[in-house]
């Protein structure tokens, strides 16, 4: 009881005198701070930015059905130096879509895709790069996303190969200036010249990694390859039932390698893509900046720890003489250690608390002022605090062991 | 005088190494204070007074010999029971009075009994009292700075004994203050004495000596006269000075 109470009074001591010794070392303690406030606000403003991207890359990446496969002749997210292994590939063609429409059991829907930039116009606006895509009426099940006027493409639209066209909100939008989309449907519009009727407008997705999406026309692929011709190679989406994405793949494999005619023995010549890959490439990303992240951070805490240690240093000296009369008074090494340890962890949390506050001001800023986002996320904040303090106490370790050693007798004689 | 001494010191001996020469600061000095003496260590400067006051508060320790205070051996004592036993047994009071510039009269003398973990409450009790017995308790939450130097002494004194201690160590206590007021302070030792305290106090001034009942005057680091203060002191008498048919050392 008594050990533990004075524990307790020499702990509010050393609050006391740590308060005091900051307060009565004003610039002393913002000099100190700085290298502490510096390093956690720009650590915090960069993991609030990370935070705030992930949650608008998230939002973006919806327009990838999460259960779809992409089956492409070459893996859309590639490693270096690897885009020649994909060149000589054979196309996807209308061969390979047919064979999956025929034998696959778990594909929920199959749709081709193709695209190319063409000239789209209304009246006296021409629009010069739309992507126009080829595909059918199973395109919206396995990409999600809808239509928000008209419709979307149909099996007539498909089997007779209508110029009927689905416009994105890009397009609509300068087509049809100051109107509501719902006033598009209808209206005829020139596609690579041939006239086309607005079927429906599709909903808004906004961009992939700074891509705009919405700036694309749809239509019929016996249309499209009227128009550009059949020769171009497809993407073919396979939407699985949600949770057999890896069971659709295996099923496919086997099909696809088929109707490409590989060898066996021989590795596939086409790639299965999907959204978790965009997700991955995005977390190896913001893993990068996360590492830039710490590593600032770990620099900056570090000089600011010395920082810390330096002044402490000082301190301990100035207060040499106070350290002796602590000590003949009764005041154990451990009680000077806590003492000085107690003080060198508040400068340190203070500078925390502050860079804390100025790297969220400097996030939100930054979201102001940019198209990126920013999200504060409280354990941020309590992550930035605990490692500085963190930092002080260890960083005061020395100055403090210092102070416990100092010999009494030498202490109380120091000028 | 069956009850053992309060203090008991044996051949003690300290020595300090300078470069290649070795000081003997003390030489194996030996004696016994009774509880309730009053006691001056006089000496010339140099002569080993604040060394053998040093490792009688426990804040040294000796080469060799052997010391006792109130029971405890203190030459077997941890770091943290010499601190312990400053604590409980020793009140100091220095020459340059080392007080806390920053805490109020009342904090510095509360300091002892946050190492001592009294309670809060009881501390600040305990403070006024030992302020109010030195005769400032209208200066409680004054600043060191914004008090003169006999007050400052006082507060001291109010310091060292606010956790009644076995034993008042003053190291040359009136050092820094002009004649009258290290008067005043020397009449209150002997107050306290008189309330049963035990003092060792370590004085230049033979004046002072000579009026306290007992007196050990060192020299090179030994004890060359223990006897009355008012004999002891003359002994010593500085060869010029006051009017005293003493005999030289
Ligand atoms: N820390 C030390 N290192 C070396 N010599 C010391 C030290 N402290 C004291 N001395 C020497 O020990 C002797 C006694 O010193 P001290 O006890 O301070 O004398 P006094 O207090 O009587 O003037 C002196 O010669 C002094 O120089
Ligand atoms: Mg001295």
């Amino acid at each position: 009881m008594k050990r533990l109470r004075r524990a307790w009074a020499e702990l509010l001591e050393g609050f006391r005198i740590a308060s005091g010794a900051l307060v009565g070392a004003r610039l002393r303690t913002f000099l100190t701070t700085l290298g502490i406030v510096i390093g956690v606000s720009t650590v915090i403003a960069i993991v609030a930015i990370i935070q705030g991207l992930d949650r608008s890359f998230e939002a973006q990446i919806q327009f990838l059905g999460a259960h779809t496969l992409y089956v492409d002749r070459a893996p859309w997210i590639q490693s270096d130096n690897t885009w020649w292994m994909y060149r000589n590939r054979k196309k996807i063609t209308l061969e390979e879509l047919r064979a999956v429409q025929r034998e696959s059991r778990l594909a929920v829907s199959v749709a081709p895709m193709v695209g190319t930039r063409a000239k789209v116009a209304r009246g006296g606006v021409e629009l010069e790069s739309v992507n126009v895509r080829g595909t059918t009426e199973e395109y919206l099940e396995a990409n999600g996303g809808g239509v928000q006027a008209g419709r979307f493409l149909v099996t007539g639209d498909v089997e007779l190969a209508r110029n009927a066209v689905v416009l994105g909100t890009d397009v609509v939008d300068r087509l049809f200036p100051g109107e509501a989309p719902s006033a598009a449907v209808g209206k005829k519009v020139l596609v690579a010249g041939r006239p086309f009727q607005v079927v429906g407008v599709l909903e808004r997705q906004g961009q992939l990694l700074g891509m705009p999406l919405d700036n694309v026309a749809v239509m019929p692929y016996p249309t499209f390859g009227r128009i550009f011709g059949t020769q171009r190679g497809m993407v073919i989406s396979v939407a699985a039932p949600p949770g057999k994405v890896a069971e659709l793949e295996s099923e496919l494999t086997p099909i696809l390698r088929r109707a490409r005619r590989v060898m066996p023995g021989k590795p596939d010549d086409f790639a299965f893509n999907r959204q978790d890959q965009f997700l991955k490439l995005y977390k190896q990303l913001t893993g990068a900046l996360y590492g830039m992240a710490v590593g600032v951070g770990l620099i900056t805490l570090i000089v600011g720890g010395i920082g810390i240690m330096n002044i402490m240093l000082v301190s301990v000296h100035e207060r040499t003489r106070e350290i002796g009369v602590r000590r003949a008074l009764g005041a154990r090494r451990s009680t000077i250690l806590i003492q000085f340890l107690i003080e060198s962890a508040a400068v340190a949390a203070l500078g925390g608390a502050v860079g804390t506050a100025v790297g969220l001001g400097v996030a939100q800023l930054v979201a102001l002022l940019s198209p990126l986002a920013a999200a504060a996320t409280p354990s941020a904040i309590i992550f930035g605090i605990a490692f500085s303090t963190a930092t002080g106490l260890v960083f005061g370790i020395w100055p403090a062991w210092r102070a416990a050693n100092l010999d009494p007798v030498e202490a109380l004689r120091y000028e | 005088m069956t009850e053992a001494p309060l203090i008991s010191v044996e051949n003690l001996t300290r020595l300090y190494t300078v470069g290649e020469e070795e000081v003997r600061a003390l030489d194996g000095v030996s004696f016994d204070v009774q509880r309730g003496e009053w006691v001056a260590v006089v000496g010339q400067s140099g002569s080993g007074k604040s060394t053998l006051m040093n490792l009688i508060g426990a804040l040294d320790t000796p080469t060799s010999g052997s010391y006792r205070i109130n029971g405890h051996d203190v030459e077997k004592l941890s770091d943290d029971e010499l601190a312990d036993l400053r604590n409980n047994e020793i009140g100091f009071v220095f020459q340059t009075f080392q007080l806390l510039s920053r805490s109020t009269a009342l904090a510095n003398v509360e300091l002892p009994l946050v190492y001592r973990g009294v309670s809060r409450k009881e501390r600040r009790e305990l403070a006024v009292k030992a302020l109010e017995s030195v005769g400032l308790a209208n200066r409680m939450h004054h600043r060191p700075n914004e008090l003169s130097g006999g007050q400052r002494q006082r507060v001291a004194i109010a310091r060292a004994l606010v956790g009644s201690p076995s034993l008042l160590l003053a190291d040359e206590p009136t050092g820094n203050l002009d004649s009258a007021t290290g008067e005043e302070i020397i009449r209150l030792f002997g107050e306290l004495n008189r309330h049963g305290h035990t003092i060792l106090l370590v004085t230049h001034e033979p004046r002072l000596a000579a009026r306290c009942p007992r007196a050990i005057r060192l020299s090179d680091g030994k004890v060359v006269a223990d006897g009355p203060g008012a004999e002891v002191a003359s002994l010593g008498a500085p060869p010029a000075p006051p009017p005293h048919a003493g005999a030289a050392a």
